[in-house]
C-alpha cells in the first residue's frame, strides 16, 4: 500500500470487490488506489439493472444494494421493474442495449427468450450478467458473463425440508399430507422452480400431495383473498408455503382468517417481509428463506465494474439463509431495506 | 325522483340483487361441506372485500356521471405511504387519517380539473395519473415497505376504529356499508344526485338545464380521492405495513365490480344497491369458485365470462326497461 491515505470509501470499495468473488489481489488494490484522490473508482460508468420485478418490498431491497454500490463506487445505476411482462422488460432490455451502457444486469427469466438478445448485446460489446434468475442450464443455457443470485431450486428445497422435518417430529403422518404454495405471479421462474426445489424436498420426505396455485397476483388483500379460500377448500393442508414475498408476507393473517392456531399448520416461505417478521414472532410462520437480494443489487454494480476493469465474471451465491424466530431480532431491523 | 329511479333503474334494482342472490346460493348448496358459508369464509370475503370495494363506490357514482378514474391504484397506495409518513413524524393517526382525507380529495380534484378542462377523454388522463403517481411513488418510497406498527399496534384503538369487530362483523364491513349508504342518499335523494344523473346521460341537455356540469364530474372525483384516502389507510392498518404494491390492479377490477352492478360504461345508468352488490359478487364468484376446487389457475377465466354475462344480462335489462318506457 502506497503511503497516500486509504479513504475510507476507497476501503469499503476494495473490499466489496474483494468479497464479490474472493478476489483480493494486489493487482485490484493497487488499480483501485490508483484513482485519483478524492474520485471514486467507477466514476463515469453507467450500469442498467433489467428486472422482470414490480413495485414490491423485494425489488426495494435490490434496489437499495444497487443504490449503495454506485454511491460507494461513483457510478450510475438505473433499475427496470416491468412487473413480470415479459414483453416490456425485453423493450426495456432493448432501450438498455441502445443507451450503451458499460454493463447490464439481466433477470433471465425465460430459457428461450434471452438467449439472442444477450448474445447480440455481448457482440454489440455490451458485458451482460445474470441476477436474481438464472437460466435453468446455467451459461450453457444463455451466454451471460456470470450470475448473481439464489439457487432458487436449492432454496426451494432447503424451506421444504425444514417445514417437512418440523412435520415430522411432531409426528403428523407425512404420507397423508398436502402441500400448498402460493405463487403470486405463478408462472414465474423463480415460482417454478422454488416449487421444483419443495418437490424434491416432499419427495425425499415421502409426501406425494403438493400443489402450487395461483395467488392473484401482487396485490397484498386479493393474495390474501386467494390464500384463504383456498386454505378453506383444502382442510386437508398440512403445510402452507408462499413462493414469494408477498405469499409469505400473508401466510400470518390467512392462517388467523382460517381460524388456525399458531404452529397447527406450518407454514414457510422466503423474504423477510414486515408482515413475515410478525409471523415469526408470533410462532405463525416457522421459517423463511432471506436469499439477501441485497446482495444481488449491490453485486451487479461491484461485477460489472470489476468486469470492465479486470474482465472478472464471479458467480455468486447470494442466497438460502434460513431465517427463524431464533435469529429474527437481528433481522427485523433490517428488514424491508437490506433483508 | 321518478327520473332517477328511471334510466334503468327498475329492472336493474332487480336484476343485480338476483344475481347476487343466485351466485350466492349456488355456491352454497354446491361448495363441498356448504364451506361458502362457513362463517371463517364468509368473515374473510367481509373484512376483504371492502379494501376494493369502498374505492368501487366512489367508481360507481364516478361513472354514473360518465367518468373513470383509472388512477385509484397509485392514489390510494400514494395516500397510505403519506400516512405513514405522518405517523413517523409523531402525529397521532386518527389526525393522520382526518389530514389525509382532504389530501385524497385533492388528488381526485387534479383529475376533475385535467378531464374538465382538457375536455380529453377521462381514460386517457387517469391513466397517464396513475403512471405519474406510481413514479412519484417510486421515487418518494424507493419502493420499501414500511411498517406501521410501531404506531398504530394491533390492539389499539385506531386499529379497531377501522379494522376491529362489532360482535362477529369486522369494522371494515361497517364502514363499506355506511359509505353506501351515505353515497346512496346522495345519489338517489338528493339534488346532487339528480345532476350526476343528468351530467352521465346528457351533459348537453344538463348544461342545458343550468347545471354545472364540470363541478360535478369534479366533486365526483373528489368523492373517489377521499375514498381512496381511506381504503389505502383502512388496507394499511389491516396489513401493519405501507407497501408500494397496495391497489394493483383495483383500477380494472372497480370498473368490472361496478359494471357488473349495473352501471353503464356510457353513463347515465346504475345505482348503489347494484354498486354495493357487484363488487360483492365479483369476490363471491373468486371465493367461490375455489372453494368448489375449480383448478385455480382457471379462476380469472370464469370471472372473466361472468362479467361478459352479466354486462348482457344488465344491457337487456335496460333495453326493455327503455322499450317499455318509450
Amino acid at each position: 500500500m502506497s503511503s497516500q491515505k486509504m479513504h475510507r470509501r476507497d476501503f469499503l470499495a476494495v473490499t466489496a470487490a474483494a468479497a464479490a468473488g474472493g478476489l483480493l489481489s494486489p493487482m485490484m488494490v493497487s488499480e483501485a488506489m490508483a484513482a485519483p484522490k478524492g474520485q471514486k473508482p467507477a466514476e463515469g460508468m453507467y450500469f442498467r439493472l433489467v428486472t422482470h420485478g414490480a413495485d414490491d418490498p423485494f425489488w426495494a431491497v435490490v434496489k437499495q444494494g444497487m443504490m449503495d454500490a454506485a454511491e460507494l463506487y461513483g457510478c450510475k445505476a438505473e433499475i427496470d421493474l416491468p412487473g413480470s411482462d415479459l414483453a416490456l422488460q425485453q423493450k426495456k432490455f432493448q432501450e438498455a442495449v441502445a443507451s450503451k451502457p458499460d454493463g447490464i444486469a439481466l433477470v433471465i427469466n425465460d430459457d428461450q427468450a434471452w438467449d439472442k438478445p444477450v448474445e447480440d448485446a455481448l457482440a454489440a460489446g455490451i458485458p451482460v450478467i445474470g441476477i436474481n434468475n438464472d437460466d435453468k442450464e446455467g451459461a450453457a443455457g444463455n451466454k451471460r458473463l456470470c450470475y448473481i443470485g439464489q439457487n432458487e431450486r436449492r432454496a426451494g428445497y432447503v424451506i421444504g425440508r425444514t417445514l417437512f422435518e418440523a412435520g415430522k417430529a411432531k409426528g403428523i403422518d407425512l404420507s397423508k399430507a398436502h402441500v400448498a404454495m402460493c405463487g403470486e405471479v405463478p408462472t414465474a421462474m423463480y415460482a417454478q422452480v422454488r416449487f421444483a426445489g419443495v418437490k424434491d424436498a416432499a419427495d425425499e420426505f415421502g409426501i406425494t400431495s403438493i400443489e402450487l396455485f395461483d395467488g392473484g397476483g401482487i396485490e397484498m388483500t386479493t393474495v390474501e383473498q386467494r390464500m384463504t379460500a383456498y386454505l378453506l377448500a383444502h382442510p386437508e393442508t398440512t403445510f402452507l408455503l408462499g413462493a414469494g414475498g408477498i405469499g409469505t408476507d400473508r401466510l400470518t393473517s390467512v392462517l388467523k382468517n382460517a381460524g388456525k392456531a399458531p404452529g397447527e399448520i406450518l407454514a414457510g416461505g422466503f423474504d423477510t417481509t414486515p408482515g413475515t417478521v410478525e409471523g415469526l414472532k408470533s410462532d405463525y410462520v416457522l421459517a423463511t428463506i432471506d436469499q439477501q437480494q441485497y446482495l444481488q443489487g449491490y453485486f451487479a454494480v461491484v461485477v460489472l465494474y470489476l468486469y470492465n476493469k479486470f474482465r472478472l465474471t464471479p458467480n455468486i451465491d447470494t442466497g438460502g439463509y434460513l431465517v427463524t424466530k431464533e435469529n429474527i431480532e437481528f433481522i427485523e431491523p433490517l428488514s424491508g431495506k437490506y433483508r | 325522483m321518478q327520473r332517477r329511479l328511471g334510466q334503468g333503474l327498475w329492472l336493474s334494482f332487480i336484476s343485480t340483487p338476483l344475481v347476487f342472490i343466485i351466485t350466492f346460493l349456488i355456491f352454497w348448496a354446491f361448495s363441498p361441506g356448504h364451506r361458502f358459508v362457513d362463517p371463517r369464509n364468509l368473515a374473510a370475503i367481509a373484512k376483504l372485500t371492502p379494501d376494493l370495494g369502498v374505492v368501487a363506490l366512489g367508481i360507481g357514482v364516478l361513472m354514473i356521471c360518465g367518468e373513470f378514474d383509472l388512477s385509484i391504484a397509485s392514489v390510494l397506495p400514494l395516500c397510505s405511504f403519506l400516512f405513514a409518513q405522518l405517523l413517523i413524524a409523531g402525529v397521532d393517526p386518527f389526525a393522520a387519517l382526518a389530514l389525509m382525507i382532504p389530501v385524497g380529495a385533492s388528488l381526485g380534484l387534479i383529475n376533475g380539473v385535467l378531464v374538465t378542462r382538457t375536455g380529453l377523454p377521462s381514460f386517457i388522463i387517469t391513466l397517464s395519473m396513475l403512471l405519474f403517481w406510481r413514479g412519484v411513488l417510486y421515487v418518494v418510497s424507493g419502493l420499501m415497505p414500511i411498517s406501521i406498527l410501531p404506531y398504530v399496534p394491533t390492539d389499539s384503538d385506531f386499529t379497531h376504529f377501522l379494522t376491529g369487530l362489532v360482535g362477529p362483523v369486522p369494522v371494515q364491513l361497517l364502514w363499506f356499508l355506511g359509505i353506501a349508504v351515505v353515497l346512496g342518499i346522495v345519489l338517489h335523494l338528493g339534488r346532487f344526485g339528480n345532476w350526476i344523473y343528468a351530467t352521465g346521460s346528457n351533459p348537453d341537455a344538463a348544461r342545458a338545464m343550468g347545471i354545472d356540469t364540470r363541478l360535478v364530474k369534479m366533486v365526483c372525483y373528489m368523492i373517489v380521492g377521499a375514498l381512496c384516502a381511506f381504503a389505502g389507510i383502512m388496507q394499511a392498518t389491516r396489513l401493519g405495513s405501507f407497501t408500494a404494491s397496495q391497489g394493483i390492479g383495483f383500477e380494472l377490477k372497480a370498473v368490472a365490480a361496478v359494471v357488473v352492478g349495473g352501471v353503464s360504461l356510457r353513463g347515465g345508468v346504475g345505482n348503489m344497491l347494484g354498486i354495493a352488490l357487484g363488487v360483492f359478487i365479483i369476490q363471491i364468484i373468486d371465493n367461490g369458485l375455489i372453494l368448489l376446487q375449480v383448478p385455480v389457475f382457471g379462476v380469472n377465466t370464469f370471472i372473466g365470462l361472468a362479467v361478459i354475462l352479466f354486462v348482457i344480462i344488465n344491457n337487456l335489462a335496460n333495453r326493455q326497461f327503455a322499450e317499455q318506457t318509450a
